[in-house]
């Protein structure tokens, strides 16, 4: 770390720091910038602004050489990411290539990446749900992990904080496992998946079947419009960056939003080597930023730290952080530092058939699909396994159909050209249990080109998610079988962790600073100026989406910095 | 992350997954491209509603397919596909494929789809022509004795890349079925009746 540049500490000194500009880094922005703190927010990667960057948004399907395929060599140059389903001709500039960032897999991890401004926020797939109250008192009912120190009451007005800023679109369904929200109007089910829905919910007094919620405006508000955003188009081509701004992103949403209260330095291209500490002060008192470019190192200071680096990103950044106070990395008093981490297993899909409903077909590409919250072990322990599941489904009519015995010509054409019929693909989001085992640590001989040591990962499945697995497909195809489906299809596609893209956990919060890294209120137990607020800080997984929880969490923890910014207690 | 909506790419995205190497760039004279603009527009010819596949340059995307996203075994089983036209043109008709009629071309194309008989085994199943992943039972139930036409894998490859090509054309997206970039709204219900045009994506 030689050749140091801390000249000028002045201009390099900020109210705030933020590391990372993704969904919760761009949330820290806005909170802290708009409550008066000078902010400076660091992203290794390269500026993306609204619009001005996004190269593929207005592109037709002929526009791609390869018509949004992929070539052989970026296949073959790119095994891991290239299981992505969104990574492909139109979006693949929003990922991060394997080549680029290697990273150590002791066990078998897809590790999805967005390196530039706005981060995984321009690319995630905008499923908002809350999580429920059985979500939150999950690990001390069943007794894995540590007990949440909040609970749905602690973080409900912050979900409406969030929810009303981003826009979220939904139906008020009245159900206690997936609570409603501060929402626009929800999206309609076509009519096979109202259908399926009604024939479900006939047959199963437990399951309820609901339209998704997703980050989209199917009809701005004031304080949409006030960021310059406007409806959702249902163009469903997200990835690209949307040119109405029609779902939430860091880049549409939180980033101009905090630029324009003239508080945000924003810094791309900054890699953060670690958080420093400072021994007399008892306290971080910055940061030490490689230039990605000129691998300068240069370092900022500020009073508070919000670290959202993306969850295993913020844990390689507290573990790189050494001092004597804290020789395994910062706030790491008990070791338990990157572990505990967890997903959620995505392995299950079916597919079928439906006969009939050749009169109706649908208009537009919906961004989200249809839900049905967990119905397994949600009052008590009910099967052998653990927990549960999210189950999405959608129907759709394929693109053309049989022709008879014309395998060409004219006849064949019209038929190819038609609506056939309809389809029905069904998945599950099971929450998987957080263990000591499921672990992040550096390597210890390998570095990147910027002198970080790697991230080596050891995450795997366990005997519970087996379980899960099987009781879904065979639920799954129960209802749909209720449901008059034809040509019930299972699979297990034996994905590894990590491509469901919902890693999260190892700097987890708990109540008691022998068991957990965070408080209640994302502080490092040891270390209290240092916030984490992304998904690292997740004491478990739920079977929701995560990113509106960590919005959530992000702008509850901003708020609470500001507080105790202004008590000098920070 | 993912989220399923809709499952109509599936299959011919499996059907053009995996493997390497380099496509020999020379196989694709002009002549070629030519040969498989015929081809292309004999299975997906111009009609009164829509232009066919030869208006949609069919030959053209599907050298940059081939040469880009083939892998060896693949780009050989391809240019197969073009010997075995241009052979049987010849044999049968003695003459190039380009110089047949429309009613020829057809025959050839019929004739290599078919395939030669062989005999059948009790899990051998035709792939499905239309990229429809979906099949029925009634092709195992046939007798597993008798010698059934199994079209050879090298021509319901030519023919799955022509039907991804043309409709993600512009003639074949927004003439031959419907597209539109920017919708503007959803609408869950709408009616359809038998020959109207499917959504290109």
């Amino acid at each position: 770390m030689g050749n140091i540049n801390s000249k000028g500490t002045d201009q390099n000194t900020f109210d705030a720091i933020v590391i990372g500009s993704g969904i919760s880094g761009g949330w820290a922005a806005k909170e802290l910038c708009e409550n008066g703190l000078k902010t400076l927010v660091l992203e290794r990667g390269r500026s993306v602004k609204h619009l001005v960057d996004y190269p593929t948004m207005a592109k037709d399907p002929w526009d791609f050489p390869h018509r949004n395929h992929l070539t052989l060599k970026m296949k073959e140059d790119n095994p891991v990411v290239s299981k992505c389903y969104a990574f492909r001709e139109d979006a693949m500039q929003f990922f991060v290539k394997d080549k680029e960032h290697p990273y150590v897999q002791e066990k078998p991890f897809d590790w999805i990446r967005g390196y530039q401004v706005g981060g995984k926020s321009l690319i995630w797939a905008r499923q908002t749900q809350r999580w429920s109250k059985y979500d939150f008192e999950g690990p001390a009912r069943d007794g894995f992990a540590v007990d949440w120190p909040i609970r749905y009451d602690d973080i409900a007005p912050w979900y409406s904080h969030v929810e009303k800023f981003a826009g979220i679109s939904g139906n008020k369904d009245g159900l206690d496992t997936l609570p409603d929200g501060e929402f626009l109007p929800p999206w309609e089910m076509n009519a096979v998946e109202k259908t399926v829905q009604k024939r479900i919910m006939d047959n199963y007094q437990d399951r309820n079947v609901i339209i998704g919620r997703c980050a989209h405006l199917t009809q701005p508000k004031e304080i949409h419009l006030q960021q310059d955003r406007g409806k959702c188009q249902a163009r469903n081509l997200c990835q690209r960056g949307c040119p109405f701004g029609g779902y939430f992103s860091s880049n549409s949403s939180t980033l101009p939003w905090a630029a324009k209260t003239g508080n945000l330095t924003m810094r791309p291209d900054s890699i953060v080597h670690s958080v420093i500490y400072d021994e007399k002060k008892n306290k971080a008192t910055g940061v030490r930023v490689i230039d990605a470019h000129t691998k300068k190192v240069t370092e900022y200071f500020s009073k508070v730290i919000f670290v959202n680096a993306a969850a295993l990103n913020s844990n390689l950044i507290l573990l790189n952080s050494i001092s004597p106070r804290f020789p395994n990395g910062l706030g790491n008093d008990n070791g338990l530092l990157g572990k505990y981490i967890a997903f959620q297993n995505y392995r299950g899909t079916l597919s079928a058939n439906m006969d009939g409903f050749m009169d109706s077909y649908y208009y537009g590409r919906r961004p989200c699909a249809v839900m049905m919250p967990n119905f397994r072990n949600v009052h008590k322990q009910e099967t052998d396994f653990l927990r549960g599941y999210m189950v999405f489904f959608s129907a759709w009519r394929s693109t053309g159909h049989s022709a008879g015995t014309e395998q060409m010509g004219e006849a064949f054409k019209e038929a190819q050209s038609e609506a056939g019929n309809w389809g029905v693909s069904m998945m599950m989001q099971g929450e998987t249990i957080p263990k000591e085992t499921n672990y992040v640590r550096l390597s210890k001989d390998k570095k990147d080109e910027w002198g970080m040591p790697l991230l080596s990962i050891s995450v795997d499945y366990d005997d519970n998610d087996e379980k899960s697995l099987k009781d879904f497909l065979n639920q799954g195809a129960e209802m749909l079988d209720k449901a008059g489906c034809k040509n019930i299809t299972t699979n297990d596609s034996r994905q590894a962790p990590g491509l469901d893209i919902h890693e999260v956990g190892g700097i987890r919060m708990g109540k008691d600073p022998k068991t957990s890294l965070l408080n209640r209120w994302n502080q490092l137990h040891a270390c209290p100026n240092v916030f984490v607020t992304d998904g690292a800080c997740m004491t478990s997984t739920s079977t929701q989406n995560p990113s509106i929880t960590f919005m959530a969490l992000t702008a509850r923890a901003a708020n609470y910095a500001v507080e105790e910014l202004k008590k000098g207690n920070l | 992350m993912a989220i399923l909506i809709g499952g109509a790419m599936v299959s011919t995205e499996i059907f053009f997954s995996s493997c390497k190497s380099n496509a020999k760039e020379e196989f694709f004279t002009t002549e070629d491209i030519s040969l498989l603009d015929e081809i292309g527009e004999t299975i997906i010819p111009a009609t009164p509603s829509s232009p066919g596949a030869k208006a949609a340059k069919i030959g053209d995307f599907m050298k940059v397919y081939v040469t880009d996203c083939y892998t060896a075994a693949d780009q050989q089983t391809f240019f197969e596909a073009i010997s075995k036209t241009k052979n049987l043109s010849e044999k049968k008709y003695g003459n190039s494929f380009l110089k047949l009629t429309v009613a020829q071309r057809r025959d050839i194309l019929n004739e290599l789809e078919r395939g030669k008989p062989v005999p059948v085994k009790n899990q051998m199943k035709a792939p499905a022509a239309t990229g429809d992943a979906i099949q029925t039972g009634k092709e195992q139930a046939a007798d597993k004795t008798k010698l059934k036409e199994v079209p050879d894998r090298y021509f319901s490859m030519l023919k799955e890349l022509i039907l991804l090509g043309y409709f993600t054309s512009e003639p074949g997206a927004a003439k031959a079925r419907r597209y539109i970039q920017t919708p503007g709204a959803y609408h869950g219900n709408v009616p359809y009746t038998k020959g109207d045009k499917a959504w290109a994506t």
